[in-house]
């Protein structure tokens, strides 16, 4: 590796906090917050309802699971009939592979609108995480949505980004319960929802460590502005770097192969690359993470993370997963997390690592936290897949794996959510199990009253495909040829395993 | 005088069919013209509320948008608001956009990503002056969708309009681009039902079409001028879109026009379908030719095209 020069990054001082137009936009702001609003267990451990991530028959397809949940943990009871329903669910970066496949979210889809409720499906845009960020605009987002099959037609719903065509179409949400955010702002397609089922892709989380039903409510249901507010953007002092990037002072400047990338990565140009290093304006930051994880995902050291960023961010978001929920009646809304492809980073990663554990199952509850709890329990104590980033690190059953892989407990969301009323940690788990019966075998089938083959008979009688080329032309039929000629072709000379 | 190209809808062949013509009246008329690698094109076409089937195919936005990306390398975001008077009490982005999917209006189908101008709410957007003291409104407050791109076409289904007197160029290309509190600032003090036997007085639709005109310069502002119009006489209906209905066309299908100049645009479509009108149907839209007077008096174009005629 080449030896670089450093020098200090040239700091342009912060003279005065950034004023923006706060006092006067939207002053007349609506601020959603249901008069009845409130966690949805009050006494004892929350339900949650599992269904675990294998299948030998019709009835236990993870997807005919998925729906069966969606009853036992009564989900449908959060809408009524008529009402809006958003489908939360994450549309996934620009060649990111390990998302949630598209019949998992059809699949509520479908049941929503069978207990009469008007389902779309929706996201918030982003903040540039990187420089070639998908998920920042409304219109590369939708572009990704199509690349990874989240479409209208594969939903049978509208997909809508939730904060409008620039991420701008938000209102503000006061959150006086939170322990650092007073105050946040929400996509208007979730706010103005009448109820919303929440789909979480259990996997892991660069910033906030876990990423399940929690961080689709605390970073996926904001809107530009809530994001901001949520990366705690300008808290504090510049040099602390909670409120805005660390720069390490080991930047090589022009001699980083990447220094134009990182130049480009800031939208308001707060940063640019000397000869041996940054200058940087951090009254022009906003903490979108852009040059961050740029600077991190080229293999550089340059502008980096504070320690502490990390549990604060993690503190930050579940009182901006709070501010989410207050837009809705208590029990308006559901929650299901796929602890399927459990990967070590966020779905706003352009790509996918190994996963950590082999796939666990689906996890359906109305109680925030005890779902959370629930998944991150069976995350940890599942087996470690074999060469992906947990079995690098040594790790066995039972150790809290995200801590080990990304660097501080998911424990730290579910506890802070707890104490300002996202749920119970406490929870009551049942597993649930399908029988297998006729009536279940046929109830999540494409046709549910009719077997296809039912349906064939009315085909064949009309038009005999099959009778009509009899009799096809082949080998003569030997009963020996049969028995013998195919072991000459098995490595094992046809000998029976075991 | 401003040139109008319209294509006509003689000599059909295998190689001058209705996309060919539409295709070429877009070259011939230069639309693509100061485009460049990399713009993004907003591409304003007209939805339908639920019940009016008379909507432009999703075949023909097809066209326009290609030519749009060709001429950018990029889809263009085809785009509408949402609706200024929501007959059915639906004015959510998500039923917005079941109704337009229900009529094919699909980003599958459209050939770029369809997208309601303002957001879920239709209310995203920017203030744009109207550029002039004694504007009535000042002001418009444009959609995000399309005050975001770099240049605006707007693909217009021309019908009557019991308001507007025509729904073009001018109609579309102006009210329809704004956020929907904008929409209603405008439309203040008239119903636009006028079937349900509340027919707005003369006097408050002289206001409403004055501000409705004066949208077009805050919108043609908000993308810097760059703007081409194209009306499509195809279905011309009695009723616009809004209504969630709709009877027979009253003319047959002409064609398509084409111009930078949305006055001009909509004087042209005018000559070409008042020939084909009953006398009842030219008489519902003489009064557009006021309208188009006091387009040209506020400097949004000419009244007196030069038509080219394509065939």
């Amino acid at each position: 590796m080449a030896e670089h020069k450093y020098e200090p990054t040239k700091w342009n001082e912060l003279k005065q906090p950034v004023e923006g137009g706060k006092a006067t936009y939207q002053k007349k702001s609506w601020n959603p917050t249901q008069k009845k609003w409130g966690a949805y267990t009050e006494k004892g451990p929350g339900q949650v309802w599992f269904a675990e991530a294998n299948a030998t028959n019709w009835t236990e397809s993870m997807i005919c699971k998925t729906k069966d949940l969606f009853y036992e943990a009564k989900l449908n009871t959060c809408f009524d009939k008529n009402d809006e329903v958003a489908i939360k669910i994450h549309y996934g970066e620009y060649n990111r592979t390990a998302i949630l496949r598209p019949e998992y979210i059809a699949a509520i889809v479908e049941e929503v609108k069978a207990c009469g409720g008007h389902p779309y499906v929706v996201n918030d845009t982003t903040l540039s995480y990187h420089l070639y960020n998908n998920m920042a605009t409304s219109q590369y987002q939708q572009e990704g949505a199509i690349r990874h099959g989240y479409t209208d037609a594969t939903f049978g719903c509208p997909v809508i980004i939730a904060d409008g065509y620039s991420g701008e179409d938000d209102y503000r949400v006061e959150i006086p319960e939170g322990l650092i955010l007073k105050e946040t702002y929400i996509g208007r397609a979730v706010a103005e929802a009448d109820a919303m089922i929440v789909l979480g892709h259990a996997r892991g989380h660069s910033i906030t460590m876990y990423g399940g039903c929690t961080k689709q409510l605390g970073i996926g249901c904001q809107s530009k502005r809530g994001k901001y507010i949520t990366h705690l953007a300008h808290w504090g002092d510049p040099h602390d770097s909670i409120g805005w990037p660390k720069f390490t002072d080991k930047c090589p400047g022009k001699a980083c192969k990447f220094h134009q990338m990182c130049d480009d990565s800031c939208p308001h140009s707060a940063h640019k690359a000397l000869e041996h290093g940054k200058e940087w304006h951090p009254e022009k930051c906003r903490l979108c993470y852009s040059c961050q994880v740029t600077c991190l995902f080229s293999g550089m050291t340059g502008i980096t993370f504070e320690d502490n960023y990390f549990p604060n961010a993690m503190i930050a978001h579940a009182d901006a997963a709070l501010g989410a929920l207050k837009c809705f009646d208590k029990g308006k809304v559901g929650f299901i997390n796929c602890a399927i492809d459990v990967v070590p980073e966020c779905d706003c990663f352009p790509w996918a690592g190994k996963a950590v554990c082999p796939d666990i199952g689906i996890f359906a509850s109305k109680d925030l936290m005890a779902l959370e709890e629930a998944t991150l329990d069976a995350i940890d104590n599942a087996p470690i897949s074999p060469g992906s980033v947990a079995a690098e690190k040594g790790l066995k059953p039972g150790e809290d794996k995200f801590r080990a892989i990304n660097g501080f407990s998911p424990r730290i969301i579910t506890r802070s959510g707890e104490k300002i009323g996202l749920g119970t940690r406490e929870y009551s788990l049942t597993n649930y199990e399908p029988v297998l019966t006729p009536e279940n075998v046929a109830k999540w089938q494409i046709r549910p009253n009719k077997p296809t083959t039912v349906r064939l008979r009315a085909v064949f009688d009309k038009h005999d495909l099959t009778t009509e080329v009899m009799p096809f032309d082949r080998s003569q039929y030997s009963k020996k040829w049969v028995q013998e000629e195919w072991k000459t072709y098995d490595p094992y000379k046809g000998e029976k395993r075991g | 005088m401003s040139n109008v190209f319209w294509v006509d809808l003689t000599r059909m062949s295998f190689d001058n069919s209705v996309a060919h013509k539409l295709s070429r009246l877009l070259r011939e008329s230069a639309a693509p013209a100061g485009l460049s690698d990399g713009m993004r094109v907003a591409l304003k076409v007209n939805t339908a509320e639920n019940g009016y089937e008379y909507g432009l195919r999703p075949s023909l936005v097809r066209v326009v948008a290609s030519a749009a990306q060709e001429a950018t390398g990029t889809q263009p975001t085809v785009c509408d608001g949402l609706k200024l008077v929501d007959y059915w009490n639906g004015a959510k982005g998500a039923s917005f956009l079941d109704v337009a999917r229900s009529k094919g209006y699909t980003a599958d189908t459209l050939g770029g990503g369809f997208v309601i101008n303002g957001g879920y709410s239709g209310d995203e957007g920017n203030l744009y002056t109207c550029g002039f003291p004694e504007s009535v409104l000042g002001g418009v407050e444009v959609g995000s969708a399309v005050c975001r791109s770099d240049a605006l076409w707007v693909l217009s289904h021309v019908t009557l309009h019991p308001l507007f007197g025509l729904a073009g160029a001018l109609w579309n290309g102006g009210f329809e681009c704004l956020v929907g509190r904008e929409r209603t600032r405008v439309l203040q003090g008239v119903n636009a039902y006028s079937f349900n036997g509340h027919g707005p007085s003369g006097e408050s639709l002289q206001i409403l079409r004055r501000r409705a005109l004066e949208s077009n310069l805050g919108v043609r502002f908000s993308v810097e001028g760059r703007v081409t119009y194209v009306n499509a006489l195809w279905d011309v209906t009695p009723q616009p879109e809004y209504f969630p209905f709709s009877e027979v066309p009253v003319a047959e299908n002409l064609g398509f026009l084409a111009s930078r100049d949305p006055v001009a645009l909509d004087a042209a479509s005018c000559s070409v379908l008042e020939p084909a009108l009953s006398a009842e149907g030219r008489e519902r839209i003489r009064e557009f030719h006021e309208v188009l007077r006091a387009a040209e008096s506020l400097g949004l174009g000419s009244a007196q095209p030069t038509i080219q005629r394509l065939s």
